[in-house]
């Protein structure tokens, strides 16, 4: 979904809605756009009905900035809270089945590489840790087995929010929700070694407190799938409403849980360190020109 | 009637930070504006988590945004 497809065809400009106007003449096709440079154009994400003060609308922000390509990416999301920013965005979105997001992404990511064999088209997944840990386990980890070259990012609440407060393998232990009474009785499960061990080439744990890092750490994970294989980044995006945390305070728990179990964490294969530092030091040549 | 963010434009123009547009989770709700080197809200995409204020006050220590009400009539014309 580039510029060209957007445009509006002449004369037609004043019965469109304002936002669709903003986004062809103020929005990012086309130009290269920074996360710091934040607020001085029209973001590809829109209005959503997610709650006030969500941080999983936050890294959904950020990651829209981040994209390295927004016109040939497609996103793939689920049933969950962040489909329904997701879905509101200028990139194209596909709504896979509960659970099944990896296997959707497998097969469109195959058939892009067929059909356009001569351009990068990102596949991502975003989906949240019922999705790709719980329901979608067995897709999410054949999916890393088969080594197939797309990102996948999961956007941890750390419960299932939409349906009212279960407890999900995420959630960590001994914690009391809404819909869990007696407290949960296992510990959270490790999704960053899991990743590792079933094959991922960059794997990347964080917590939203810097939007620089985020956007790195997302920016890298796109470009690695490109060549390599499966990426896959482990995003604390806290519920405020299961979790009972005042809309003032979600940044600071985000600070909090970053200094205990979110600290960042970033692993990749050798080859991926190459390649990386390689883009990496010919876009800050880039820059310098 | 509800509560918004807004910015003290004056004494956000100040300093040259940008932190609040960076950490609202809305998207182009806050915004900045080079030609008064400040922030500015849009209110009617002001969902009033207060994050630019906990960024703002507590992290900065600047107090350049505040919560307001603002009546339907008064973000009608923003």
């Amino acid at each position: 979904m580039g510029l060209e497809y957007v445009k509006i065809s002449p004369g037609f400009e004043k019965y469109m809605p304002r936002d669709y106007v903003d986004l062809v003449k103020f929005g990012p096709f086309g130009k290269k756009v920074d996360v710091m440079q934040l607020g001085q154009f029209k973001e590809l994400v829109e209005d959503h009905p997610m709650c006030a003060g969500c941080y999983m609308a936050y890294f959904i922000r950020i990651f829209y900035t981040a994209l390295p390509n927004p016109e040939d990416t497609i996103v793939i999301g689920t049933a969950g809270c962040a489909r329904l920013s997701l879905s509101q965005a200028a990139v194209p979105f596909v709504y896979g089945n509960y659970g099944d997001t990896n296997a959707v992404a497998s097969g469109l990511k195959r058939a892009l590489s067929i059909r356009f064999p001569d351009k990068h088209k990102d596949v991502v997944v975003i989906a949240g840790d019922g999705g790709l840990i719980d329901i979608g386990f067995g897709m999410t980890m054949h999916s890393w087995f088969r080594k197939e070259k797309f990102t996948t990012i999961m956007v941890d609440n750390e419960v299932y929010g939409n349906t009212g407060g279960q407890e999900s393998g995420m959630s960590p232990k001994g914690v009391q929700l809404k819909m869990a009474p007696l407290g949960k009785k296992f510990d959270k499960i490790n999704a960053v070694e899991l990743a590792k061990v079933a094959g991922c080439v960059y794997v990347a744990r964080l917590s939203p407190t810097n939007p620089k890092r985020i956007a790195k750490t997302v920016r890298r994970a796109i470009l690695a799938a490109r060549h390599f294989g499966p990426t896959f980044i482990h995003a604390y995006t806290s519920c405020n409403i299961e979790y009972s945390i005042p809309t003032r305070e979600v940044l600071a728990d985000a600070r909090n849980r970053e200094k205990k179990d979110f600290k960042f964490y970033e692993w990749m294969t050798d080859e991926v360190k190459e390649f990386l530092e390689e883009v990496e030091r010919k876009e800050r040549e880039e820059v310098k020109r | 009637m509800y509560f918004v963010a807004d910015v003290k434009e004056n004494e956000c123009a100040k300093y040259n930070c940008k932190q609040c547009v960076l950490f609202c989770p809305e998207p182009n709700c806050l915004n900045f504006k080079a030609s008064t080197n400040s922030a500015w809200v849009w209110y009617d995409k002001c969902k009033g988590c207060e994050i630019c204020v906990y960024v703002c006050s507590d992290l900065l220590k600047r107090n350049c945004v505040e919560m307001v009400m603002v009546t339907p009539k008064a973000t009608a014309k923003s």
